[in-house]
């Protein structure tokens, strides 16, 4: 009987896409279509002055999504968090790893901090920006955390980071909501000068609390997980 | 007038706020989540007359839609919005009391998001906005299901994670041919050029959209995680997760068919699956002795039930769906918040051990029996309008196909009213068990009130709430309200 209903159930189902397939099979007609994606390309310059079209389009186009993909992350270490939550019991055998290793990764932390924030702190002139440089600032973290059994980070620190940094996030796009546009998330600063790190209005700003919302989360994972069981 | 956007943004700073004060605040996190979630009652009331007025549009980052996302608050936003923030403010004021511990203001940052996608899942105007309050949603559900801690919570939360995942990727995939084919993401835009599609891809796109959405709405047969999921949960957020969420992935389904897709040849499918999500669950219902397992087949077939109702392609249809779904809300909301204490008095799930409980906790019982009446349809409980409604819809129709689905929904409340008046009958027994339990305390059997004058007084509102669900019914069948956008 349960063989009988597998077979029916994955019968079933290549059916389901044996019909769907013909939707794959239609060429593509997009390109004489008028695409959101275009237009944006042909205003992206003038309206919010960000040398990077595709920061333009994460920061301010669709900047809610950025915020709510933010959150999404907030959620993950969260949960994390949650399941992981300390067994409290520390680990009897401290494997601390060699000379050399261990002042490698402490040579590299600032280097790999550093190149973090330029990464961020660019991301709406060249490709990069807040995500990106959070990660490779979280890796620097990573790196500490494998080579040093020792190093021990303050929680509290890291979620009040997180926690400040989201709100900061939602602050910027209040404060367009108050000001003249009336609108969530709208640039309210002078655009600066094309193609220099001041410019592009709050672009920066917004990718610098993505930075550091994103740098916190991901290092607390990291130690959320080297801490548990 | 108040700017929509702060139902958002008020839960999820607040979450964020209270992730920040956490180490400071210890266990007075949960008054903040309080403020935020009555601050979003007040807005969302006060939005209710303008919507019906004209629907709202709002900007987002001052860039006009297509190009930019916008927020569209029509009847069905409003409404939703509503069921959401009073909901959630009466289970919030029930977790109180419920949740306890050190780690707690996790919880409250959890269920502030919650209630972040939930909103923006109802409000968006744009469908790839709508995947990231999904993932808000679905997200902070997996976590709050496993939120307990224990083995079953764990697995519970693990297949229910598996199931949503692959749920996510399939509307995902769905919204990327949306945009491939027509180069738009706005609702509004989308509802004029999706019918420039070619038809094999609009059925491709719209299978995709339902099987993602419908394994969040536990639809049969995408419904095997909600057992689990819904019974391990902790109470509160099994009150949620049935009260609100189901709901809300079934709305956009629906909503997507009839204004978006603009599909209603798929109804009759729906329907019929709708009406098989109803006896399925109705009929595994029967089978169960873990007392909140039998909610949450019951909440199976109840969803079922609700997408039988708005699948008519009639006004009246989603008229009497909306209404099913105010009363599920708080007929289920009572029963699993009921539920939960004597959980949590007795030390034990099966119903069986309950015997004569009424008599230990006479006011948890009481409402229980209001939450069980007004689910069944009995009169005058607002259950009882909602239901005659569904079947006057259904009847309306016309048919002998619908005749016999009308024949089939009668069967399914049969099933549950046999099932249901069991555990009553056990609860009321004479012979009392060796039972030393004692009431609800004070907060949670006041909320679980708050719930009951929901159903009670119903029937007093109802030209109110049918004005309300009906302009809802005419936004979806007409899409008049969708080009008001631009």
């Amino acid at each position: 009987m349960r063989k009988f209903i597998s077979i029916l159930l994955l019968a079933g189902f290549v059916f389901y896409f044996a019909t769907l397939a013909g939707g794959l099979m239609i060429p593509s007609s997009s390109a004489d279509r008028k695409s959101v994606g275009l237009e944006i390309l042909s205003r992206a310059k003038g309206e919010t002055g960000a040398a990077n079209a595709v920061t333009s389009v994460v920061v301010l186009y669709r900047g809610f999504d950025t915020l709510g993909e933010v959150t999404v992350l907030f959620l993950a270490a969260l949960g994390i968090s949650v399941f992981m939550k300390g067994t409290g019991e520390k680990r009897k055998t401290v494997l601390d790893q060699s000379f050399i290793l261990k002042t490698g990764s402490r040579l590299l932390f600032p280097l790999m901090f550093l190149f973090g924030i330029y990464i961020i702190a660019h991301g709406h002139l060249t490709p990069g920006g807040g995500f990106p440089g959070g990660v490779i600032i979280a890796t620097g973290f990573f790196v500490i955390l494998l080579t040093s059994e020792s190093v021990h980070f303050n929680k509290t620190v890291m979620s009040v980071l997180e926690g400040l940094a989201g709100l900061s996030f939602i602050g910027l796009g209040v404060v367009g909501l108050l000001g003249p546009g009336n609108s969530f998330l709208q640039n309210f600063l002078p655009l600066g000068k094309f193609d220099t790190v001041f410019s592009a209005g709050i672009i920066p700003l917004i990718y610098a609390v993505v930075g550091i919302k994103v740098g916190a989360e991901l290092s607390s994972v990291v130690y959320a997980m080297k801490e548990s069981k | 007038m108040v700017n929509p956007i702060l139902l958002i943004i008020i839960p999820l700073g607040t979450a964020f706020l209270i992730s920040t004060l956490a180490s400071a605040l210890k266990n007075t996190t949960k008054y903040l989540a309080l403020l935020a979630l009555l601050a979003n009652v007040w807005i969302s009331i006060s939005l209710l007359p303008e919507v019906l007025q004209r629907p709202i549009n709002v900007i987002i980052a001052g860039v006009k839609p297509p190009v930019g996302i916008n927020l569209f608050v029509g009847p069905l936003g409003a409404v939703f919005s509503v069921i959401i923030s009073i909901a959630g403010v009466l289970i919030l004021l029930y977790s109180f009391k419920y949740i306890e511990g050190e780690q707690q203001h996790k919880y409250y940052t959890l269920f502030l998001l919650l209630i972040t996608g939930s909103h923006g899942m109802i409000l968006t105007g744009d469908v790839f906005n709508l995947f990231v309050f999904f993932e808000i949603l679905a997200i902070s559900s997996y976590i709050l299901v496993g939120y307990a801690g224990d083995k079953n919570g764990f697995e519970a939360a693990v297949k229910y994670l598996i199931l949503g995942s692959i749920g996510s990727i399939f509307i995902l995939v769905a919204i990327a041919l949306i945009y491939e084919g027509t180069g738009t993401l706005n609702m509004a835009d989308l509802a004029g050029k999706f019918s420039t599609l070619d038809p094999a891809r609009r059925l491709m796109i719209l299978v995709f959209f339902i099987t993602g959405m419908g394994v969040e709405a536990a639809v049969f047969p995408l419904n095997s995680w909600l057992p689990d999921a819904h019974s391990s949960a902790p109470s509160s957020i099994s009150a949620v997760l049935s009260g609100f969420v189901i709901e809300i992935a079934l709305v956009v389904i629906i909503k997507f068919v009839y204004t978006i897709f603009a599909m209603t040849e798929v109804l009759g499918f729906l329907a019929v699956a709708g009406v098989i999500t109803l006896l399925v669950g109705e009929f595994a219902a029967f089978r169960q002795s873990n007392i909140k397992r039998v909610l949450a087949y019951s909440s199976i077939g109840q969803i079922g039930l609700i997408l039988f109702a708005m699948s008519l392609n009639s006004k009246a249809g989603i008229n009497a769906g909306m209404m099913q779904i105010i009363n599920h809300t708080a007929s289920k909301s009572i029963l699993f918040l009921t539920a939960g204490y004597m959980i949590v008095k007795t030390g034990s799930y099966q119903f069986s051990d309950y015997r004569g409980i009424a008599k230990k906790m006479p006011v948890s019982s009481f409402f229980f029996v209001l939450g069980v009446l007004s689910l069944l349809g009995v009169p005058p409980f607002f259950g009882f309008f909602s239901k005659l409604n569904i079947i006057i819809a259904a009847l309306h129709a016309g048919g002998a196909f619908y005749i016999t689905m009308v024949f089939l929904v009668l069967l399914g409340t049969i099933i549950e009213s046999i099932y249901f008046l069991k555990i009553l009958q056990v609860f009321y027994a004479r012979d009392t068990a060796i039972l030393d339990v004692k009431e609800a305390p004070f907060l949670p059997l006041l909320s679980i009130a708050l719930f009951s004058l929901v159903i009670l007084l119903g029937f007093l509102f109802l030209p109110q709430i049918t004005s309300y669900t009906g302009n809802i019914a005419s936004e979806l069948v007409t899409k008049l309200q969708m080009a008001q956008v631009f």
